[in-house]
C-alpha cells in the first residue's frame, strides 16, 4: 500500500469530517432511515426471508449462463435484441454502436449503476451524443460534474441550498432553497422535454426474468417509464446478476428490496417490459436492445467464496446502517458501488488501485451483515477483499509479525507482560495512559489507553478460585486478551457473581487470544492455527459451557466451525466448542438467576457491542438484568451502534473511530447516566478512554462488575 | 381475509401512499366522478384510450357535461394538453395498496404517464392479498408479448433533495383510484 495513496484517503476523510452540513444530512438520513425500515418490516420475519432471498439468488447465480440462454431467447422471440458485453469497453461500444447504427443524438437515461460501473455517459458524450439523465438526483449530480454519493440516492451528499444554487444557474432564474417543490418542478419540465424529444433512452433493470425475457424496473419518480415508452430506440444494460429463472424470484426480492431501500413496502413503479412493445415514435415496435454486462462476473459467480457478492440486489442498506458512510458520505465510501458492497464490488470491478485503502475502513460492526436483504455476510467478505488486495500488494509488516507473535502463545504473552514495564513510565502512578509518544500510534489522543495489569488474570486465578468438590456446571472461561492481561477485574467481578453457586470454573493456562485480531487482519491461516490451540486448550467437551465476558471472542469462537470446515482433524471439536459459547448476561439468566435487588435508583445507560447484539443476537438480556439489579436504565438511539472501537481499526483510522465515538458518547451524556455499562472489554476501553479525555464523570463499567457491586452492596 | 379486509387494507395501504380511493356504484358514476375531477382542478381535456364503444358513449357524455375534451388517441401529439388520463387496472393488491395495470397499449401507457392526474377503474373482485397471490395471472400477462405491465403504488415522487418527500416528480400528480363494486 503505497503511503502517498493512504495519505490522500486519510486527507479526504477528514474533509468530509470536518463539513458540518455533510455529517447531519447524514445523521438525518441515517436516523429517518432506521425508523422507516423497522415499519416497513414489522411483523415479518427478516432474517428467514432474507435467507429466502439469499438461497434463490445463488441458485440463480450458480446457472447465470444458462438463465442467460433462456433469457435471450425469449425476449428475442419478443423482438428484443440481446447482447452480451464481455467488459465495460466492450459494453460501450455495443452502445454507442446502437446509437450511430439508428441515428440517435439525443439520449435520455434512467438510473442504472451498470452505466455508472462502466462510465458510460463519458464515452457517449465523447462520441458527440448529449446524454441526460432524468432521475432527479442523477440530474443534479451529472449538472454537478460528480458521481453519485449513495446508490439509491445519488444525490445526497448535497443541501437544498447548493440544489437551488445550480438550478440558479440552470434556468437563469433565481430558486429558492426552501421551495423544495419548485425545485423538483424545475427538473419536472427540463427534463419531460428532454423525454419528449429524445431518440433513444437508456435504462437499467433490477430484474431481467428468464421464463418470459422481461425486464423489470423498479422506481419512485416515473422517469423510468418514460424513458422507456417515449423515446424510439430502448437500450437496458443490465449486469448478468440481475438474471432470475422466474417471477415468482422476482416477487421475492420485490418484497424486501424497496423496504430495505427507503422502508417504503413498494416502490410507487415497478415496470415490466417483455419484447418490443408498441411505440408511435418508431413507426410500430420499439427498437429494444438488452446488453448484459459479464465485466468479471461470470468469474466471480464460479468462486466458492465470492459469488455472494452477486447475490446483491442493490437497496443501499449496508451504507445506510454503516456508522462510516455515516459520518464520511458515499464519495468516501465507495467508488460506484457504495458502502459494504461496495468495498468488495470495488477491488472485481475497478481494480486495485481503486480498493486498496477503502477496502480497510471497515468496523467488522455487522450491522451490514444483519440489514442485508440477500443476506450477505458483508463484513467476511471485506475481510477476504481486503486479504486479496494484500496478497497483490505483498504482506505489510505488521502482518508478518502478527503471524509470528500471534501463533506463538508464550511469546505472545511474554510481549504483552513486557508491555506492562514499557507502559509504567507513561502511565505514572495512575492506570490509563494519557498521552501516548507519537510515533507510537499517531491521532491516538482521542482516548487515553489503559495500562496493561501488573498481574494477568491466569496468574491470580489460583488464588482466586477454590475447587469447588460437586460442582452442578463445568465452565469454562474464555478469558481473551483484554480480560487477561488488562482488565483481570472484570474476571474477578464474574467469581464474585457466581460464589457460592457451586459452579467450577476452570481456566486453561494455554488458551491463547480467539484469533479475531488476525482473522480481522485477514490473516486466516493464523486465525486457524490460533483456533486450533483455543481447542486443545478448552476441552469443551468437559465442560457445560465456554463463558466469555467478551462479545468478540464470543462471536469468533462461534465461528471456528467456519473457520475449520476444511480441516478434518477439527472441524468437529469447533462444532462442539461453538454450541457451548456463551456470553455473561445469557448464562447469569440461564443458569445463576441473581437475586433482584431493590431499586437504588443509579441512573445507567448500556452500550450493546457489536458482537453481542449481532454477532450473537443477544438484546435483552444484559438490560433486563441491570433493571433486576435496581438499576435505573436509561435507553437511547444508537444504543445498538458501534462505538468505534473495531480493534485496529481504531488504529488504522483514529480519525473515524474518534468521530464515532464522539456521537455515542453525547448520546450517553444526554441520558443522564453515571455510569455506562457494556459487556466487552474492547468497547469498555473504547468508552472510557474516550469519556477520560474528555474529562467526563461517566464511569464505564462491565456488566459483570456493574452487577457484582450491587451484589455486594445488597448484602448485609 | 374477507373481501371486507382486502377492501379496508387495500384503501389504508393506497391511502398510505398518497392514493385517494373512492367507491363507486357503476362505470357511469366513475366517468361522471373522473369528469368531474378534471373541470374542478381546471382541466380542459381528459385522455381515455382503451375503453370499449358503450363505455365510451357514458363517458363522452360526462365529459360534454362539464365541458372537457375527450381524446383517446395520438396522445404523444397531445402530450402537456391532457389533464387527465383514464384506464382500467385489472388488478389490485392489498398488502402494499397497488393496482396492476397492463400497459401493453402506448396510448394507454401515456395516458397513465404524461398526465397530470391517473384515474384507474378497479373493479373490488378483482383485489388480491398480496403480489404472490397474483402469480398465475402475472405470469400468463407477463408471457403474452410483447406486452408492458406496470405496479403502480400512489403518484410519482422523489427523495432526491435532502430526502424531502415530494409528490409528482416525473408522473402524474395524484393517482386517483375508483373502486367499482359490481352488483351493488
Ligand atoms: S449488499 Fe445487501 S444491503 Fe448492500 S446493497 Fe446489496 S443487497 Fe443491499
Ligand atoms: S461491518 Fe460495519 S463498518 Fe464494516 S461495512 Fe459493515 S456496517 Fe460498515
Amino acid at each position: 500500500m503505497s503511503r502517498a495513496s493512504r495519505r490522500e484517503y486519510h486527507q479526504r476523510l477528514k474533509g468530509a469530517l470536518d463539513n458540518r452540513f455533510l455529517g447531519q444530512t447524514l445523521a438525518r438520513f441515517q436516523g429517518n432511515y432506521r425508523g422507516s425500515r423497522e415499519a416497513g418490516f414489522s411483523g415479518m420475519d427478516f432474517p428467514a426471508l432474507a435467507a429466502e432471498v439469499g438461497a434463490a439468488k445463488d441458485a440463480a447465480v450458480g446457472q447465470l449462463e444458462e438463465l442467460y440462454q433462456q433469457f435471450k431467447a425469449k425476449a428475442e422471440a419478443a423482438g428484443a435484441t440481446v447482447h452480451l458485453a464481455h467488459d465495460a469497453a466492450h459494453a460501450r461500444e455495443i452502445i454507442a454502436g446502437i446509437a450511430a447504427r439508428t441515428g440517435s443524438r439525443r439520449i435520455v437515461k434512467s438510473k442504472s449503476m451498470t452505466s455508472e460501473e462502466i462510465h458510460l455517459n463519458r464515452h457517449l458524450e465523447a462520441q458527440g451524443l448529449q446524454v441526460t439523465e432524468t432521475d432527479l438526483g442523477e440530474w443534479i449530480i451529472q449538472l454537478r460534474g460528480e458521481g453519485p454519493s449513495h446508490m439509491v440516492a445519488p444525490a445526497i451528499h448535497l443541501s437544498r441550498s447548493q440544489v437551488a444554487e445550480l438550478f440558479t444557474q440552470v434556468t437563469g432564474q433565481e430558486q429558492d432553497p426552501e421551495d423544495i417543490a419548485a425545485l423538483v418542478e424545475v427538473a419536472r419540465g427540463r427534463l419531460r422535454q428532454a423525454m419528449l424529444e429524445a431518440d433513444m433512452g437508456i435504462s437499467g433493470a433490477n430484474f431481467a426474468l428468464a421464463s418470459t425475457g422481461s425486464i423489470a424496473t423498479v422506481t419512485n419518480e416515473g422517469n423510468a417509464r418514460l424513458v422507456t415508452t417515449l423515446p424510439r430506440v430502448h437500450v437496458a444494460l443490465v449486469g448478468l446478476e440481475k438474471l432470475v429463472p422466474d417471477l415468482n424470484t422476482a416477487l421475492k426480492i420485490l418484497r424486501l428490496l424497496p423496504r430495505s431501500a427507503t422502508g417504503q413496502l413498494i416502490s410507487t413503479y415497478v415496470t415490466w417490459v417483455t419484447g418490443a412493445v408498441e411505440c408511435a415514435a418508431a413507426g410500430g415496435r420499439k427498437d429494444l436492445h438488452i446488453v448484459f454486462l459479464d465485466n468479471g462476473r461470470l468469474a466471480l459467480s464460479q468462486d466458492p467464496v465470492f459469488s455472494q457478492a452477486l447475490r446483491c440486489v442493490r437497496c443501499g442498506s449496508c451504507a445506510n446502517v454503516c456508522p462510516i458512510f455515516g459520518k464520511v458520505g458515499g464519495h468516501n465510501y465507495g467508488h460506484v458501488y457504495i458502502g459494504a458492497i461496495g468495498l468488495i464490488l470495488t477491488y472485481f470491478y475497478h481494480g486495485l488501485e481503486a480498493a486498496q485503502e477503502l477496502v480497510n475502513n471497515c468496523l467488522n460492526c455487522q450491522a451490514c451483515k444483519v440489514n442485508c436483504p440477500a443476506d450477505i455476510d458483508l463484513p467476511a467478505l471485506i475481510k477476504k477483499t481486503a486479504g486479496l488486495v494484500m496478497a497483490e500488494q505483498g504482506r505489510p509488516l505488521k502482518n508478518q509479525l502478527l503471524r509470528r507473535v500471534m501463533t506463538n502463545r508464550p511469546l505472545f504473552h511474554f510481549l504483552l507482560r513486557r508491555a506492562y514495564l514499557a507502559q509504567k513510565p507513561l502511565a505514572g502512578d495512575g492506570r490509563k495512559i494519557r498521552h501516548l509518544p507519537l510515533f507510537f500510534a499517531p491521532d491516538q489522543e482521542f482516548r487515553s489507553l489503559p495500562v496493561v495489569a501488573a498481574e494477568p488474570l491466569r496468574d491470580r486465578w489460583s488464588r482466586l478460585v477454590p475447587p469447588v468438590a460437586e460442582p452442578r456446571l463445568k465452565v469454562a472461561l474464555f478469558g481473551g486478551c483484554l480480560v487477561d492481561f488488562v482488565y483481570p477485574e472484570q474476571g474477578e467481578a464474574l467469581l464474585e457473581l457466581i460464589d457460592g453457586q457451586n459452579i467450577q470454573v476452570d481456566y486453561a493456562r494455554d488458551q491463547s487470544c480467539c484469533g479475531l485480531p488476525a482473522a480481522m487482519a485477514s490473516e486466516e491461516e493464523t486465525a486457524r492455527e490460533v483456533a486450533r490451540q483455543n481447542l486443545a486448550a478448552l476441552n469443551a467437551e468437559h465442560h457445560d459451557y465456554v463463558l466469555t465476558l467478551c462479545a468478540s471472542c464470543a462471536s469468533h469462537l462461534k465461528n471456528y466451525p467456519k473457520l475449520l470446515a476444511g480441516d478434518p482433524g477439527w472441524a468437529g471439536r469447533a462444532e462442539h466448542l461453538a454450541a457451548k459459547v456463551i456470553d455473561l448476561a445469557s448464562f447469569l439468566q440461564k443458569e445463576v438467576g441473581l437475586e433482584p435487588t431493590a431499586a437504588q435508583g443509579k441512573a445507567v445507560a448500556y452500550h450493546a457491542p457489536c458482537h453481542l447484539c449481532r454477532g450473537l443476537g443477544v438484546h435483552e438480556a444484559p438490560k433486563e438484568l441491570l433493571r433486576d439489579a435496581g438499576y435505573d436504565y436509561r435507553p437511547y438511539d444508537d444504543e445498538e451502534v458501534c462505538c468505534g472501537f473495531g480493534g485496529s481499526y481504531s488504529l488504522d483510522f483514529p480519525e473515524l473511530s474518534a468521530a464515532i465515538l464522539e456521537r455515542k458518547l453525547g448520546q450517553v451524556a444526554a441520558t443522564g447516566a453515571d455510569t455506562l455499562v457494556t459487556d466487552c472489554p474492547g468497547c469498555v476501553l473504547q468508552l472510557e478512554g474516550g469519556l477520560d479525555h474528555l474529562g467526563s464523570p461517566i464511569k464505564v463499567r462491565h456488566l459483570a462488575q456493574a452487577l457484582a457491586e450491587t451484589k455486594k452492596g445488597s448484602e448485609p | 381475509m374477507s373481501h371486507n379486509d382486502l377492501r379496508q387494507e387495500f384503501r389504508r395501504q393506497a391511502e398510505a401512499v398518497s392514493a385517494v380511493v373512492t367507491p363507486v356504484a357503476d362505470p357511469a358514476e366513475a366517468f361522471a366522478r373522473a369528469a368531474r375531477l378534471t373541470a374542478e382542478q381546471g382541466g380542459a381535456c381528459l385522455a381515455a384510450p382503451g375503453w370499449e364503444a358503450d363505455e365510451l358513449a357514458s363517458l363522452k357524455a360526462a365529459c360534454e357535461r362539464e365541458g372537457l375534451e375527450l381524446i383517446t388517441q395520438g396522445l404523444r401529439e397531445r402530450a402537456g394538453e391532457f389533464h387527465t388520463g383514464l384506464t382500467r387496472a385489472q388488478w389490485g393488491v392489498a398488502e402494499t395498496g397497488t393496482i396492476v395495470v397492463n400497459s401493453a397499449s402506448e396510448e394507454l401507457r401515456l395516458a397513465s404517464m404524461l398526465s397530470e392526474v391517473h384515474v384507474a377503474l378497479l373493479t373490488a373482485a378483482n383485489l388480491r392479498a398480496d403480489l404472490f397471490a397474483l402469480e398465475q395471472e402475472l405470469n400468463s400477462t407477463l408471457a403474452d408479448a410483447p406486452g408492458y405491465l406496470a405496479f403502480i403504488s400512489g403518484p410519482s415522487r422523489t427523495g432526491d433533495i435532502e430526502l424531502v418527500l415530494t409528490l409528482g416528480a416525473h408522473g402524474p400528480r395524484q393517482l386517483h383510484i375508483l373502486l367499482l363494486e359490481e352488483g351493488s
